[in-house]
C-alpha cells in the first residue's frame, strides 16, 4: 500500500507527482519537516557518494597468432607493448598480465595489431626488426639497459653476454646481464636469443633452447649449433 | 562492438558503482579487475539486443555482494577496521550528520544499497535496476524506497 511518505519519496525522485491529499499534507508542518529531511537525506547521500572519483587502472590488451614455433602470444598497455610469451595457455597468461599489471587483460586484436603483424611478417621473413613503443613496467632500471643493448643486435648477428655486459658499461656483468636476458617479458620483440655464450655457445633460453636455435636459423644464422 | 570497447566504455561507471558499494576505492579497483576478467569469456555468448549494461551491472552486483561476504569474514577477526571509509566525512568537517548517514548506508541490506545507488547516481530505470541486481521492477522500487527510509531515519527523522 502506497503511503504518505512512498508518495513523497516518489516525488524527489521524480518517479511520480503526489496525489492532491499528500500535497496538502506537505503543506502542514509534519509534512514540511518530513519533505525537508528526505532533501538533507539525498543532499547527503549526494556529498557521501556522489563525487566517487575513482580512475580505472590503465587497461591491458592481449592477443595471440599462430608462428612456427607454436602460439605466441602479446600484451599491450596504452604506453604500448608490456609482454611477449609463448608455449602456454591464453587463460595463464591472462593471469599472469592479471598478476604483475594489477588489471585484468582484455583480448583486443585491435589493441595488438601493430605488433601481430609485425611478429607475422617477422616469422613469414619479411621483417628483421620490430617497431612498436614499449611498456618498460615489468622490468628493472638495470634491466632495461640490458634489453635495449640487446635490442641493438640486429637480427642475423649475435652477441656474447659479456658484449652486452660491454656495451651498458659493466664489462664484468655477464652473469647478471644472463640472468637479466632470462627475465626478458618482451622475447622475440626484444631480442635476447641473439646473445649466446662465449665461444659461440648457444647458451640458455626461457623458452627452450629449440626455440632459440629456430629464431637463429630463421635469421639465417647457421654457427649457433652448441 | 568489440570487448575492448565495450569495457573501456563502461569501466569508469563501474569502477564508481564498486566504490559506493564496497565503500572504498581498493576494494573496488579489485573488484573492478574481477568483473571484466569474468565478464569477457561470456560477453560473446550476449544475445543480441539484451541490455549488456545492465548484464555487467549485475556481473558487478554480484561481485561486490561477495566480496562484502569474504571482508565480513575477515573483518570478523579483527574488530578495529573502519569498513566504510569514503573521503567526503573525513576531509572536510566531520558532521555528524554525514556520519550518522554513512553508517546506515554502511548497515543496509547489499541489494538495498545497490538499488539506491543505482537509481541516484547510474541514472537507472527500475526496470534496468532490476536487470542489474536480480527481482523485478517493484521489489527494485521498494529496495530504493525502503534505503531511503531507513537513511531518513538514521537523520533523526520519525518513520
Amino acid at each position: 500500500m502506497k503511503t504518505r511518505e512512498d508518495e513523497l519519496i516518489a516525488m524527489l525522485l521524480d518517479d511520480a507527482s503526489p496525489s492532491p491529499p499528500v500535497r496538502r499534507w506537505l503543506a502542514t508542518d509534519v509534512g514540511r519537516r518530513g519533505l525537508a529531511e528526505y532533501r538533507r537525506t539525498l543532499s547527503g547521500l549526494k556529498q557521501l557518494y556522489g563525487d566517487v572519483t575513482a580512475t580505472p587502472r590503465p587497461a591491458a590488451y592481449y592477443d595471440s597468432l599462430q608462428t612456427p614455433i607454436g602460439r605466441v602470444l602479446v600484451a599491450t598497455t596504452d604506453a604500448g607493448l608490456v609482454r611477449v610469451s609463448f608455449r602456454r595457455s591464453e587463460t595463464s597468461f591472462a593471469a599472469e598480465l592479471r598478476e604483475r599489471l594489477g588489471v585484468a587483460p582484455v583480448k583486443a586484436p585491435a589493441k595488438t595489431k601493430a605488433v601481430v603483424h609485425q611478429l607475422a611478417d617477422y616469422f613469414a621473413g619479411r621483417r628483421r626488426s620490430f617497431n612498436v613503443p614499449t611498456d618498460w613496467r615489468l622490468v628493472t632500471p638495470f634491466q632495461r639497459r640490458v634489453l635495449e643493448a640487446t635490442a641493438e643486435v640486429p637480427a642475423g648477428q649475435v652477441a656474447s653476454y659479456g658484449d652486452i655486459a660491454h656495451m651498458i658499461g659493466q664489462p664484468r656483468g655477464s652473469r647478471a646481464v644472463g640472468q637479466a636476458l632470462g627475465h626478458n617479458p618482451m622475447p622475440i620483440v626484444i631480442p635476447c636469443h641473439r646473445v649466446l655464450a662465449a665461444g659461440g655457445k648457444l647458451g640458455g633460453y626461457t623458452g627452450g633452447v629449440a626455440i632459440k636455435k629456430k629464431l637463429l636459423r630463421l635469421e639465417g644464422v647457421v654457427a649457433a649449433n652448441a | 562492438m568489440s570487448f575492448a570497447e565495450f569495457a573501456e566504455r563502461h569501466r569508469p561507471e563501474i569502477l564508481r558503482y564498486l566504490v559506493r558499494l564496497l565503500g572504498n576505492e581498493a576494494d573496488a579497483q579489485d573488484a573492478c579487475q574481477d568483473v571484466f576478467l569474468r565478464a569477457q569469456p561470456a560477453f560473446v555468448r550476449l544475445a543480441p539486443g539484451s541490455n549488456s549494461r545492465a548484464w555487467l551491472y549485475r556481473i558487478a552486483t554480484n561481485n561486490a555482494l561477495n566480496a562484502k561476504r569474504q571482508r565480513a569474514r575477515l573483518a570478523a577477526r579483527d574488530v578495529h577496521v573502519d569498513l566504510d571509509t569514503l573521503s567526503a566525512v573525513d576531509a572536510g568537517e566531520p558532521r555528524d550528520e554525514l556520519r550518522a548517514l554513512r553508517r546506515a548506508v554502511t548497515a543496509l541490506p547489499a541489494r538495498q544499497r545497490a538499488a539506491l545507488m543505482l537509481r541516484q547516481f547510474h541514472d537507472m530505470s527500475y526496470a534496468e535496476i532490476a536487470a542489474s541486481v536480480g527481482g523485478n521492477e517493484g521489489t527494485a522500487r521498494a529496495n530504493v524506497y525502503q534505503a531511503l527510509k531507513k537513511l531518513r531515519a538514521a537523520l533523526g527523522g520519525e518513520q
